[in-house]
């Protein structure tokens, strides 16, 4: 790239999940910037942001406020916000005009700004965080990034069914975290490629000690919430550790790059649900209803305070929970839940759905 | 054409009554529903105004943490199951981009279908989604199809409701444009009508605020196009129908308004963030705000307390303010006065002066026509004396003096 360091900006993103990584890997590959990656969110990003968020808005906004305070301090000079279907869609123009009041200065580029729509006007957006926009390496370098979505989230679920079971669970948590090294440090596609393949053998070749027929446990609920460790305080963790394998459908691929279509998924769940109930919901209805006839041992339902659409999927999950008598164990995540309480309700889950287990068999 | 969504038609539904629930866009779509089923002959039955049992049955049904609207929603749809054939719950996603709804109300069929699902009521659905090009018109059409109408019939029935809530709206804004204009304390209430109209939670706060003397505006009661496109200007990524209308109303009158009341219900999720920016927009203008929440336990004694101390509030300000503008009046009167006494002093004073300037100039006249006199009287004296001389002369030498006579 003709820029040199200097004229390079600095973009930050608020954390979500584990892809930032590849935020990372598209800004500095793709557009040729530099990309502020700030620390993993901590009780701090949660306080910073709940001291200026306003008191009954939705949990992520929280965290997410928090962490671009924690991108600037890292030394972002440009902040990017996504755009969104319910209340995230309001996300990045009230976040920018606290940081304001706050006395930040900071480039910013909401793409809920940009939404006209037609996708294309993204491209807008892209060309204000990178003037000297190169479309086909930028092109190029962004299927990579997409491609790298997929191996995250594929990683990810093998790590989350296996590692209950595996007789080295230190190791099994190496070869995790090593991925998302490899994945921060990854230059090129080969380098993606490469240490896919490593974590993917690693994984795939650790003794297990896994029985015949686990018990199954399926994750569904709000979009940010479900996938980030830090907002569900290691649920998924938690709960494959006490010997569960976790199954969670919800991730980027699914939800954005292979989303088979509202349509698609509603035919099966008519009886259940005539519309679209939110952005995630006849996802997660559907999940739901295909995890209770395969007959999965429960269903863990994960929402942030407030969440509305995922509230006003709870009476469907209900039902279903009674239809077909999978346990549904419902979890709200505020700004003050602690691990404990979380850790009492998660083992008490488990024992029940380990005692129906053992009474049906 | 037919939405596979929809209920096979049923052409002896055409004697159907149809229930309405008085809750949540009721009253934005009170027209509009009664004269869409009264095009068309359809009795309707509306559920009995909120009370206290309807929030309370409402909510054993609902999940917790639904917004109170919601949960006296479901329990005027209970009220109404068993009474009527079909119980009207729209669906409404959006009017256009950036002018969409709730989720809670895009889902709200679904909602109710759920939470009724042992009971399993009909439920008549119009889809309301511009995004996704189904217009109102064509929503309603629909809807009458399937009940069994003929497609002119129910398109009729359908632009004839939306004529007539059009114009209800209008008049109703037009209205409210009026109360600007009143003397005395105006203050805006800004909820979303199904909050303010509420027999339960709303309307007890505007009948106390009406007690106490205020002029009571509904800020959604407005020009909903020109209040869209203020909202636009005010914060460009509003993307809620239902809040844009309230915050560009807000700002149109902002200098029309002694206060402004944000009611909400506990937990909107509009308000969450709408009403947190508004607070922070309007820091500037120096309008009292005050933030109402609205939950099942409140009790009206807390909020009357909070009301009377911030109508106290903007009193006193009124007060304050009033007594700072007679005082800053006082001053410039006061002002006004010592120019007019030193006006006057001046003109005196130049008076004086003038009159010294004369005198000194009379003296000094004087002086010179003593002086003059003097003058004269010397030359008189000399000439005298002259004169006194000659005729000395003159009796020394007569003949000569004569002789110098004749000559």
């Amino acid at each position: 790239m003709a820029e040199t360091d200097r004229q390079k900006k600095k973009i930050g993103f608020p954390m979500v999940a584990h892809y930032n990584c590849v935020v990372q890997y598209f800004v500095e590959q793709g557009l040729g910037q530099e990309y502020i990656l700030q620390p993993q969110m901590t009780r701090r990003t949660m306080e910073l942001g709940a001291k200026l968020a306003p008191d009954m808005v939705c949990t992520p906004f929280k965290t997410t406020l928090g962490s671009m305070i924690e991108a600037l301090e890292a030394g972002a000079d440009t902040l990017i916000m996504s755009f969104g279907l319910c209340r995230l869609g309001y996300y990045g123009e009230l976040a920018e005009q606290i940081l304001r009041e706050q006395g930040y200065e900071f480039d910013y580029v909401n793409l809920a700004e940009y939404t006209t729509g037609k996708y294309r006007d993204y491209f807008k957006a892209l060309r204000r965080v990178c003037p000297k926009l190169n479309a086909v390496r930028a092109g190029k370098v962004g299927l990579d990034a997409l491609k790298m979505v997929e191996y995250i989230d594929e990683i990810e679920d093998l790590y989350h069914q296996n590692c209950g079971f595996a007789l080295d669970h230190k190791a099994c948590r190496a070869a995790y975290l090593r991925f998302f090294a490899d994945m921060k440090r990854a230059k090129s596609r080969q380098d993606i490629d490469a240490g896919y393949q490593k974590a993917r053998e690693a994984l795939e070749t650790l003794p297990l000690n896994k029985p015949a027929h686990p018990l199954r446990v399926a994750l569904i609920g709000e979009y940010f919430t479900v996938m980030d460790e830090f907002s569900n305080l290691d649920l998924e963790e938690t709960i494959a550790d006490m010997g569960v394998e976790l199954h969670r459908w919800m991730n980027l691929s699914h939800r954005n790059l292979h989303y088979p279509g509202e349509k698609n998924l509603n035919a099966s769940i008519r009886d259940l649900c005539t519309y679209e109930m939110g952005p995630t919901s006849t996802a997660n209805i559907w999940y739901a209803r295909t995890c209770a006839e395969a007959g999965y041992d429960g269903i863990i339902h994960v929402k942030s305070a407030g969440c509305t659409p995922e509230i006003d999927i709870m009476p469907v999950l209900q039902r279903v929970g009674q239809q077909y008598k999978v346990p549904t164990l419902y979890l709200t995540y505020d700004s003050q839940t602690a691990t404990a309480g979380l850790q009492t309700r998660l083992e008490a889950f488990y024992d029940m759905i380990d005692m129906r287990r053992k009474v049906r068999a | 054409m037919a939405d596979r969504r929809f209920p096979a038609s049923d052409r002896n539904l055409k004697k159907a009554t149809i229930g309405i629930p008085r809750a949540l866009l009721y009253n934005r779509s009170r027209i509009l529903w009664s004269t869409f089923f009264h095009e068309l002959e359809l009795k309707t039955i509306f559920s009995s105004p909120t009370n206290r049992q309807t929030q309370e049955k409402g909510s054993e049904r609902a999940i917790d943490e639904m917004c109170l609207s919601v949960k006296i929603y479901l329990g005027h749809v209970q009220e109404l199951i068993g009474k009527c054939d079909y119980i009207l719950v729209p669906r409404i996603v959006s009017y256009g981009i950036r002018r969409t709804m709730c989720t809670t109300f895009e889902a709200l069929p679904d909602i109710v279908r759920n939470i009724f699902w042992q009971e399993s009521p009909h439920i008549l659905t119009y889809n309301v989604d511009l995004e996704h090009s189904l217009p109102e018109e064509q929503a309603l059409t629909r809807m009458g199809i399937s009940l069994g109408f003929l497609p002119g019939q129910a398109r009729r029935a359908a632009k004839r409701a939306l004529a007539a809530q059009k114009k209800a709206d209008e008049r109703q804004a037009k209205e409210t444009e009026q109360l600007y204009k009143e003397s005395g304390l105006r203050v805006a209430v800004a909820a979303h009508s199904y909050v303010l109209e509420d027999d339960y939670i709303g309307k007890p706060v505007a009948d106390y605020l009406k007690k106490m003397g205020v002029t009571v505006i509904r800020a959604d009661q407005v020009d909903r196009k020109a209040a869209l496109d203020i909202s636009a200007k005010v914060s460009p990524t509003l993307k809620w129908e239902l809040s844009r209308e309230i915050v560009g109303s807000l700002w149109m009158h902002r200098s029309r308004l002694d206060g402004i009341i944000l009611m909400s219900v506990y937990p909107c999720a509009l308000d969450s963030m709408v009403n947190d920016m508004i607070v922070r927009k309007f820091e500037g203008s120096g309008i009292p705000i005050l933030q109402l929440t609205m939950d099942a336990q409140s009790g009206t004694a807390g909020v009357e307390t909070r009301l009377e101390s911030f109508i106290d509030i903007i009193r006193m300000r009124e007060t304050a303010q009033r007594e700072q503008e007679r005082q800053r009046e006082q001053k410039k009167q006061d002002e006004r006065d010592q120019k007019e006494q030193d006006k006057l002093a001046a003109r005196q004073r130049k008076e004086l002066e003038r009159q010294e300037k004369d005198e000194r100039k009379q003296a000094q006249r004087r002086r010179k026509d003593e002086e003059k006199r003097e003058k004269e009287q010397a030359k008189r004296a000399a000439r005298e004396r002259k004169a006194g001389e000659r005729a000395a002369r003159g009796k020394k030498e007569t003949p000569q003096g004569s002789g110098e006579e004749a000559h």
